[in-house]
This record gives structure tokens, C-alpha cells and sequence, in this order.
């Protein structure tokens, strides 16, 4: 049973600096530890999360998605519109198939043309926040029929809707990752994408899929910030792929590619999270607290680099 | 052994911008069969595997299988087809476990359910049904390269090939383990899979191929039973000249001492090891993999923290150096085994590869002197005899005899005294090797020290003058003269 859990600490160190911090935090201040602020956290980290859950596919295959916080934007924006007229299922569909077109136009790019992920997410990035300010016009679209507005903030058993949608895509990622084809694929492709094209394996169409997951789940957090805050903004989702991507690195999944696990970015994400809600009860200056999230993100890297 | 024609690859053309690969080439293949595919780089032999594989497509010709013609656009057309082809470079998915592997690309139509405990069991039962000793839920960078080499095969027979095309399946494996592998391809050929085999080393050829098809130049020069060929034809086809003497020699060791080391020591790897190199003397130094033999060397030139009680290097106190820069001044040079990762920038040209670390040569302050450049690289390009079409080639291009050579280009701009080289022929063909050999052999003559150190029995045997033969770390035999013979360093290699 040790053996065991010294084991699962070893392929997750993240878990061990999730405690660590978890009970710095317990010290430092008594409102930390408290059912209501963990709560509190778990509806902060969904929207970062839910991205981040799309993202590790994408890092996992050998790419970076940097476009998912602009798609994030411009889905938002969209299904807003339709929101608008009353049509709340219309809605949500078109918001998460603009999301996810948007993700598999980065996805055909990518593995047709064969093109840089980076450059070509960098591109869409700014194509999708320029499209986000043209459709709105540069205003926010606000005022969302009551049972929408549920998604960002009802509440069942006293645990908020949106933490019951990304642990319901956390365990639907971690069933595809461990135990489908396209999961397999993900790894292969990131391990080694010529050796899996020599063995017949579709690689072009796999990458598409997995672009546009990311799309899509980037679609799924824009409407559930949407549906909390009852407006869509077209500043929405700046510099979200930033923390995207530092989650799923934190949680252990190599920038290169075919190595690392969907729970490892569920803790990179809770993380995050914590550091964020724990400063602020702590009280530690706003002016300082992307410092201390910059040096976290350094130490779990050299961290991971020793490891090996 | 079915007697029937299983493959035959007629007229075989494939012309790429600015160079014709193959022309006209025939090939075939009977049922349970090893046919041996040989020539040097750029004789169009991988090109004519990739044709097989589905990987490029012929300007011209058929290739008929089971008395069908057949058209591959992609590498799943030909493995459909019943064709594998086993990389040098092998195409496994190193993070993923051994029985993924095997079935990636064939793991059935189920979308939403992968089956990983029955995949590892039907991967375990494959691998055990082949003699394979080998844990299928085991990830596959935990394995070694002759293991690796297992999952390529097993994988090839999960696809359920009745060709499996291998490409220098030797190249990277001990003497023990290719060996192994002859015996695994005596399995094949039992149960009618036929073998395409492609190696430069020709005694491997003859042991195990059935038939042999040289090529040269991207044109078919012979191609019969292996029982028809003597090794003299067989390199004679391959080179395209007679080669007289395969191990050119012309130094002769003199007396004086270049290079002595009493009780060399490298923590856990090397234990006490002497050795001296005379002037004029190619000293060898050979041993299985593991031995330590290549660590003497990276302790020599300071790649490698090693301790030793005295060194000298003609007649001067040589103290080992702690990193390469400073055994380069002293002038000692060595030429690594992988020249790809660390001899060479593959990404720049000859020239610029060769001033890179001579830069003091052309360069006052910050201005280079690139006319200086110039003609200090064509010196040494002229006098290795480097095949390149111009200086500005990148040296990616190369073959890697040229490669080999650009490498030593680079070393002897520093004057060397003593020149280590680690596996110096590895992945090269038959005449860019013989040219390596001659140029070792008037570097000796020249005055220099050479060690080579090398898993190749053959050059060990004809190139050495006198042979160190290490085993775990240990030295088991100094052999001199006529006691240098592969019986003898292959008993001190397992400690005789």
C-alpha cells in the first residue's frame, strides 16, 4: 500500500506540491481550509480547467494550441447572439461549433500544409479576437434567459453547476486518453508521428480531431464564464492560453510531446487555482502575485527536470 | 521453403529532381526466403524499399505480388499488402508500452474501447510464441536496442506480413545479439515469411542470406544465389572496382612511446587500466558493449571524469583532461561514433563545419577571412578526399563516409598528436570504409598515435597492431603479432 502510494506520488509530484501548498495556505490563514472557499476554488479553476483539458491533447500530440483563449472570446460572442433570442439549446450548439470549427480550421492547417502549430495558432489567435471585435462590435452582449444563466450559477448539492461540467469532461479526457484509439493515437503521435504514419495510422485526421477538441472545450468555458458573469465580452479570454498551458505543464505533460496524463493537469489546474485565491487571502500585493505564479511555474519545471 | 515467387519488382525507375535513383531495376523474392539487398549509400536501395513500402511512388515499372500487380500510395496500402519494413532508426513510440506498439494501426475497428489488458495479453502471447523474452505491458524505452528490434518484428507479424524488409538490422546490435537475430530469422523463414535483408556488412550477408541483389549507382549489377558469389565478387559488385586489399596498411610502428597511461580509472566503469601507444602504431582496443572500451577514450580526452596514476603523451606529463577543450590544445583529438549528434552540424555546410572550431585560423578579432577559410577547407577536403560537390554543400547531404571525413577534417586542422577513434566505420559502405582505413593507416605514418577502438572484429583484427581487450571495465588480453585473431579477443571479451 506505501509501495503503491510512494509510486503515485512519483509519476505525480504535482499531487506533492499541491498538499504543500494546500497547507501553507491552512497556516496562513484560517479562512483558507474552509468547505465554502474550497468550493469557491473548484468554480474559479473551471473555466482555466475545462481549456486546459483541451490543451493537454494537444501538447500530448507534440503541438500548442495558442488560439484558445481568442476562440474562447469569439464563441462566446456568437453564441451570445443567439442566446439573446431566446433559443438556449441553438445557443450553446452554435457556441460550441464555432469553437470547434475554429479548431479543426487549425487543425487542417496544421496537418495538411503541415505548418508550424505555433505560428498557425498564433495566426488564428489574432484572426479569432479580431472576429470576436468585429461580430460585437466591440461591446459586450449582456441579459440571458434565467436557465442559462444556471450553467455558470446553479447549484446542486451545494457544489456549483460548472464544477460538475468539467469534471464530467475531466473523466470523459481521461476514459478517451487511457483507453480509445484516438487516445493511443494522441501519445503515438506526440512520441513519435513518423513512426505512427509508417504504421498506417491517419495521422492528418487524428491531429484535425484533436484541434478541435481543444476548440470546442475552449467553446465549452467561454459559455460557462458567459453564463456566471450573464454577459459576453470581446475581451474575454485574454492571455488564457497562457495558464492553459502552464496547467497542463505543471501537471507534468512534457512540451514535447507523448508524455503525461490528463489527472496531472486537473492538479496543475487546482494549483493554479489555489495560489491565486490563496494570495489573495493572504493578502499578498496584486503587484506581486504573477511574480509568485511565475516562480511556481519555474520550480515545478526544474522539478520535473530533476526528476529525470 | 515454398519454391513460388512471392515478390517481383520489374523495371524499377524513379528519377527525383536532378538525380535518376533507380533505373530499371528488377528484384524478386521467393516465399520463405533471405534476400540480401547490398550496395553503398546512394545505390538506391532505400530508395527501392520506400517504392516497395508505399512511401514513393515509381516513375515506372510493376511490382507484382502473388502474381498480381500491385500500386501502393501510402505505407498502410503496402502493410495491408502483408509488407513491413523494420527501420534502421526504429519507429516505436518510446513512452508507450510494448504490446501499444505492436498493435498501433491495427488495433481493431472499436472507437471507444481500446482493450488495453487484452491488447498486453495478445501481445504477450505473440511474443512469447516467438521466443521473445521480453514484458509486453513494459514501456519501450525501458528496452535495449536488440530487444527494441524483437517489438519490430513481432509488430511486423502482428500486421500479419509474409515480407519483412530490414534495413542495417545489425548496424547497433553486439556480436551475441545479432547472433540472436539470425536465429529469430531462421524462425521466419519457417513459418514462409520471407526476408529482405539490407547490410553493409558482407560477412553477414553471406551467413545468412539465401540470394543477393547488388546495386549500384541505381542500377541492378548482379543478383543470384549467395552460393554463386565469393566475398572478392560480391565487394567487387557492390565498389565497382576490384578492391585488392579491403585493410590497406602502411604503417609500420616505430619504438619511441606517443602515448602511456598506468592505471586509468573511470568510477564504476573502467578499473585500472595501462596502455601505451607507440609512434607509428594503430593500437585497438576492443570488447563487447558494456566492457568500458569506450569510456577509455572519453576518459583520455576529458569527455569523461577520469583518475589515473601517470600520463604522458610524448615523453610529457599529460594530465587528464576535465573537459575536451583542454586535451584538443594538447593535442589529442577524438572522433567520436555518433557523428550526427556530435561531430557535426548537420544544418551548416562542409567549410562552415570545418572552420567552426578553427575559427583562430581565419578570424582576427571579429573580421573572418573567408578566402582563408576557403582555402584551408578545400586543403583538407582535397587531402581526405572528401566526395562533395562544392564547400557550400550542407554537410546533411553527405554520405557518411563523407561525413566520417568531414569530421577528421575538423580535428587535423589542430595537428593532432594522438587521434582516438570510436567506431570509425559504423553505418559506413565498403569503399568509404576502406578510405577511412587508409587515411588512419598515414596518420600513423605520419607519426601519429592512433587507438581505435571498435566492435568490429574484422578492422580490429587487420587494422591493429597490437590489441587491448577489455571486459567489464577490466583489461583481459594485450594481444601483438599473430595471437591478434577473433577467437582470441572474443574469448578475452567474455573474460576469458
Amino acid at each position: 500500500m506505501v509501495k503503491k502510494i510512494l509510486s503515485f506520488l512519483r509519476s505525480y509530484p504535482i499531487v506533492v506540491g499541491f498538499v504543500a501548498i494546500v497547507v501553507v495556505f491552512s497556516i496562513m490563514s484560517n479562512r483558507f481550509l474552509t468547505v465554502s472557499n474550497m468550493l469557491n476554488i473548484l468554480r474559479q479553476i473551471t473555466i482555466n480547467g475545462t481549456i486546459a483539458f483541451g490543451m493537454t491533447f494537444v501538447i500530448l500530440s507534440g503541438g500548442i494550441d495558442l488560439s484558445v483563449g481568442s476562440v474562447f472570446a469569439f464563441s462566446a460572442i456568437v453564441g451570445a447572439s443567439v442566446l439573446q433570442g431566446g433559443n438556449i439549446l441553438a445557443g450553446i450548439l452554435v457556441a460550441l461549433a464555432v469553437g470547434a470549427a475554429f479548431g479543426a480550421f487549425n487543425g487542417v492547417i496544421i496537418a495538411k500544409m503541415r505548418l508550424q502549430p505555433f505560428i498557425v495558432t498564433l495566426a488564428t489567435m489574432a484572426i479569432a479576437r479580431s472576429f470576436t471585435q468585429a461580430f460585437s462590435q466591440g461591446r459586450p452582449i449582456t441579459g440571458f434567459p434565467d436557465s442559462f444563466r444556471e450553467l455558470g450559477r446553479g447549484e446542486y448539492f451545494g457544489v456549483p453547476v460548472p464544477v460538475f461540467v468539467m469534471f464530467g469532461v475531466f473523466l470523459l479526457a481521461w476514459y478517451i486518453l487511457s483507453n480509445t484509439k484516438l487516445g493511443l493515437y494522441t501519445y503515438a503521435i506526440g512520441g513519435n508521428e513518423e513512426a505512427t504514419r509508417l504504421s498506417g495510422v491517419k495521422v492528418a485526421n487524428y491531429k484535425i480531431l484533436i484541434y478541435t477538441i481543444s476548440g470546442a472545450l475552449a467553446a465549452l468555458s467561454g459559455l460557462i464564464l458567459t453564463a456566471r458573469l450573464n454577459s459576453a465580452q470581446p475581451t474575454f479570454g485574454t492571455g488564457y492560453e497562457l495558464d492553459a498551458i502552464a496547467a497542463v505543464v505543471l501537471g507534468g505533460t512534457s512540451l514535447s510531446g507523448g508524455k503525461g496524463t490528463i489527472v496531472g493537469t486537473l492538479f496543475g489546474a487546482m494549483v493554479m487555482g489555489i495560489i491565486n485565491n490563496g494570495m489573495n487571502l493572504v493578502s499578498i500585493s496584486p503587484f506581486y502575485q504573477q511574480a509568485v505564479k511565475g516562480a511556481v511555474i519555474l520550480l515545478a519545471v526544474m522539478a520535473e527536470r530533476n526528476e529525470q | 521453403m515454398g519454391d513460388s515467387m512471392l515478390l517481383k519488382m520489374r523495371n524499377i525507375t524513379k528519377e527525383f529532381p536532378g538525380v535518376r535513383a533507380l533505373v530499371d531495376v528488377d528484384y524478386s523474392l521467393k516465399t520463405g526466403e533471405v534476400h540480401a539487398l547490398v550496395g553503398e549509400n546512394g545505390a538506391g536501395k532505400s530508395t527501392l524499399i520506400k517504392i516497395l513500402s508505399g512511401v514513393h511512388r515509381p516513375d515506372r515499372g510493376q511490382i507484382i505480388l502473388n502474381d498480381e500487380v500491385v500500386s501502393f500510395s501510402k505505407p498502410s496500402d503496402a502493410i495491408q499488402a502483408g509488407i513491413s519494413v523494420i527501420y534502421q532508426e526504429f519507429n516505436l513510440v518510446e513512452y508507450l508500452s510494448v504490446a501499444e506498439n505492436i498493435y498501433i494501426g491495427n488495433e481493431g475497428r472499436n472507437w471507444w474501447n481500446l482493450g488495453k489488458r487484452s491488447l498486453i495479453r495478445r501481445g504477450q502471447t505473440l511474443l512469447d510464441s516467438l521466443g521473445f523474452d521480453i514484458d509486453a505491458s513494459k514501456r519501450v524505452r525501458e528496452l535495449n536496442v536488440s530487444q527494441k528490434q524483437m517489438v519490430e518484428i513481432a509488430k511486423a507479424l502482428a500486421t500479419n506480413a509474409r515480407i519483412i524488409v530490414m534495413d542495417e538490422p545489425t548496424a547497433t546490435l553486439t556480436e551475441h545479439e545479432t547472433k540472436t537475430l539470425f536465429k529469430h530469422i531462421d524462425n521466419l523463414k519457417e513459418r514462409d515469411v520471407s526476408v529482405i535483408f539490407i547490410s553493409h556488412r558482407l560477412e553477414e550477408v553471406f551467413e545468412i542470406a539465401d540470394s543477393v541483389t547488388v546495386l549500384r549507382d541505381g542500377v541492378r549489377i548482379s543478383s543470384g544465389r549467395i552460393s554463386e558469389y565469393t566475398h572478392g565478387k560480391l565487394i567487387g559488385d557492390v565498389v565497382g572496382r576490384a578492391i585488392e586489399d579491403m585493410f590497406p596498411k602502411a604503417n609500420v610502428p616505430g619504438e619511441e612511446i606517443a602515448f602511456e597511461v598506468e592505471d586509468l580509472s573511470i568510477p564504476g566503469v573502467v578499473e585500472r587500466v595501462s596502455l601505451s601507444v607507440r609512434k607509428n602504431e594503430i593500437f585497438g582496443i576492443a570488447g563487447l558493449v558494456g566492457s568500458g572500451k569506450g569510456e577509455i577514450g572519453q576518459g583520455i580526452y576529458g569527455g569523461m571524469k577520469a583518475f589515473c596514476r601517470r600520463a604522458t603523451l610524448f615523453g610529457k606529463e599529460y594530465r587528464l583532461p576535465t573537459r575536451p577543450e583542454y586535451a584538443l590544445e594538447k593535442g589529442v583529438l577524438l572522433v567520436p561514433e555518433d557523428r550526427k549528434n556530435m561531430g557535426l552540424v548537420l544544418m551548416l555546410n562542409v567549410m562552415q563545419n570545418v572552420i567552426l572550431p578553427n575559427t583562430e585560423l581565419v578570424a582576427k578579432f571579429a573580421r573572418f577571412n573567408w578566402r582563408e577559410a576557403k582555402r584551408i577547407s578545400r586543403g583538407m577536403v582535397d587531402r581526405l578526399g572528401v566526395k562533395t560537390p562544392s564547400l557550400k554543400q550542407k554537410v546533411m547531404h553527405l554520405s557518411g563516409g563523407n561525413q566520417q571525413k568531414v569530421v577528421l577534417a575538423k580535428g587535423l586542422l589542430k595537428e593532432p598528436r594522438l587521434v582516438i577513434f570510436v567506431e570509425p566505420t559504423r553505418g559506413i559502405d565498403v569503399g568509404a570504409k576502406v578510405e577511412v582505413y587508409k587515411i588512419m593507416s598515414e596518420l600513423a605514418e605520419r607519426g601519429i598515435g592512433i587507438i581505435m577502438i571498435s566492435s568490429e572484429l574484422p578492422e580490429i583484427v587487420s587494422i591493429s597492431d597490437r590489441v587491448l581487450v577489455m571486459h567489464r571495465g577490466k583489461q583481459t588480453a594485450l594481444l601483438e603479432g599473430s595471437d591478434i585473431a577473433q577467437e582470441r579477443i572474443m574469448e578475452a571479451a567474455m573474460g576469458g
